[in-house]
């Protein structure tokens, strides 16, 4: 359960200790990169570059595809749908009625499922190799209020305890007769109130105590924050970042400026 | 007085566990090979320390977990082969959390859920909650929102909403953790009256005075096997395998073992005997 909702795993590795707020930046300008690209070829080459640094980042394959389960599912139909919506280009394949199956459309297809899994891809990354502590850190580094950094910290912190919760109640339940997963969508949806207000109730509770909690240890006592961990840029870091944007500055301008067809 | 010691026969078994094991996700074996039989009409008391699998034993029990080693059988039939639903006919499981359960905005209502989910005619649920109500002392609060109750009122409720299923078994889970003497004392009593009217019940707890005034029969659980069972008395005279399965004696039987010097026996379950067996040995001193 944990592990589908903190996908975060500890390992010592270069990704893992590069500066957090560099990670942030980094997926943030690859994330641009998939969508300006315009070709199959160099979106392959981006895909195959990001799964170099999973590699690095020694994820296994199998827990990779697990993570990304939903995606890969998106992918392939992305790629099978694609081609019935989009009749454009010259060269038909075959036609059906009103749909006609296009060379161009097929790869047209493939094309947005690799973008889609360039995005996917290097998110996971981000989450793979950056505690969750870390992430908000960064966040709350780059500018975000420490407050709203602390919210989300305690929101992420709470996933697997509610996702627990959920399932505990869910048995309470179950074994007082309540089923589920049957009935129409009516009956599923009222059924589901019988799980939503206890958890909804146990929530607020755990809300009311965990702010009494923070106030009893004088959380917002003084105004500038001090924080015992400081993030530091390294030289690799810094290294990284550069060579990253580097790269992003040349291929924008060459897709954006010279409209070049890359 | 004592169902566990009657004679009777193999069909009165309304639970059978043969050799049961368990493992959770990532590993951990929580059920090591149980077997247990509990007739019907026993107050059983499953005890234990944390982690001996208590609860994982319980969640075999009502299907909401299912083994792929060993049969859990109730009323002889496979439970892992059955639906929670019509499972929860037979064996009522009262959460350790009431408000884990706790979601209509009458205590009635709460009450009324589990026997219309089993699709029970209108009438006929009426008369059961109206029973379970009783049964549980919770009619001066019928109309009341159940989650601005005490937590006793609370337990009470989630026991009660329960029995209204109208189970032969009825498991309750720490029903006592977290209420004051009076309010274990008054729901223990509500259901040493449940008992009273036929029904099995099996009570998981950390708390020996409960047992050494309430169960007839106790098994002792560790490291996911049954350690011991046998009535209290026989329980709480074995130290070694108590003390190994992380539980103490209550107060009253330990002070019995310092008296024992004085000639008074081990297997003391209650103050009214601790006074009368010192009195004895006081007597056959002189």
């Amino acid at each position: 359960m944990t592990g589908f909702v903190d996908l975060y795993s500890e390992a010592d590795t270069f990704l893992h200790k590069m500066d957090p707020r560099v990670k942030i930046l980094a997926v943030l300008l690859i994330s641009v990169l998939a969508l300006i690209l315009s070709t199959l070829y160099s979106l392959l080459v981006l895909l195959a570059f990001i799964f170099l640094l999973l590699f690095l980042a020694r994820a296994t394959l199998s827990r990779t595809v697990f993570a990304l389960k939903f995606v890969l599912r998106f992918m392939v139909l992305i790629i099978v749908l694609w081609p019935i919506f989009d009749p454009a280009g010259n060269h038909v394949l075959g036609s059906l009625g009103p749909i006609t199956i296009t060379e161009q459309a097929i790869w047209r297809g493939v094309t947005s499922a690799a973008r889609v899994g360039c995005l996917a891809t290097v998110w996971y990354i981000l989450l793979f190799t950056t505690s969750q502590r870390d992430l908000v850190r960064a966040l709350v580094k780059l500018g975000v209020r420490f407050d709203i950094g602390l919210t989300l910290a305690i929101s992420l912190r709470f996933l697997p305890t509610f996702s627990a919760l959920v399932e505990s109640i869910k048995d309470a339940q179950r074994a007082r007769g309540l089923e589920l997963g049957r009935g129409g969508l009516v009956k599923r949806a009222r059924n589901y109130v019988a799980v939503l207000v206890p958890t909804i109730v146990s929530a607020l509770k755990t809300a009311d105590t965990l702010s009494l909690a923070l106030q009893s240890r004088a959380y917002g006592a003084r105004a500038d924050r001090t924080y015992l961990r400081e993030l530091k840029m390294r030289a690799s870091d810094g290294i990284a970042l550069g060579s990253l944007v580097a790269i992003f500055v040349l291929v924008a301008s060459a897709r954006l400026v010279l409209q070049v067809h890359i | 007085m004592i169902p566990g010691s009657s004679v009777a026969s193999k069909e009165d078994a309304v639970i059978s566990i043969r050799d049961l094991k368990f493992s959770y996700e990532g590993g951990v074996q929580a059920l090591a090979g149980v077997n247990l039989d509990i007739k019907r009409g026993e107050y059983v008391a499953i005890v234990g320390g944390n982690g001996s699998g208590k609860t994982t034993l319980a969640k075999n029990i009502i299907g909401l977990l299912k083994s792929a080693s060993g049969t859990v059988l109730v009323h002889g039939a496979l439970a892992s082969e059955q639906k929670i639903a019509s499972l929860a006919r037979v064996v009522g499981y009262a959460f350790q959390n009431p408000d884990h359960q706790l979601f209509c905005s009458s205590v009635s209502d709460e009450v009324r859920f589990g026997p219309r989910n089993q699709g029970i005619p209108e009438q006929e649920v009426e008369r059961r909650m109206q029973h379970a109500l009783e049964a549980m002392n919770l009619m001066a609060l019928k109309d009341k929102p159940p989650l601005s109750l005490t937590l006793s009122a609370r337990r009470r409720i989630s026991i009660a909403s329960v029995i209204a299923m109208d189970p032969q078994v009825l498991i309750l889970d720490e029903p006592t953790t977290g209420l004051d003497m009076r309010e274990s004392d008054d729901l223990m009593a509500s259901i040493g009256g449940l008992n009273a009217e036929g029904r099995t019940i099996i009570l998981i707890t950390h708390d020996m005075k409960l047992v050494a005034k309430y169960a007839h029969r106790v098994v002792v659980m560790s490291e996911g096997r049954v350690v011991l069972d046998a009535d209290p008395i026989g329980v709480f005279s074995d130290l070694d395998v108590l003390l190994s399965s992380k539980l103490v004696p209550p107060p009253v039987t330990r002070l019995a073992y310092r008296l024992s010097a004085l000639g008074v026996p081990r297997n003391v379950l209650s103050p009214e005997e601790l006074v009368f067996r010192l009195i004895q040995a006081r007597g056959g001193a002189k």
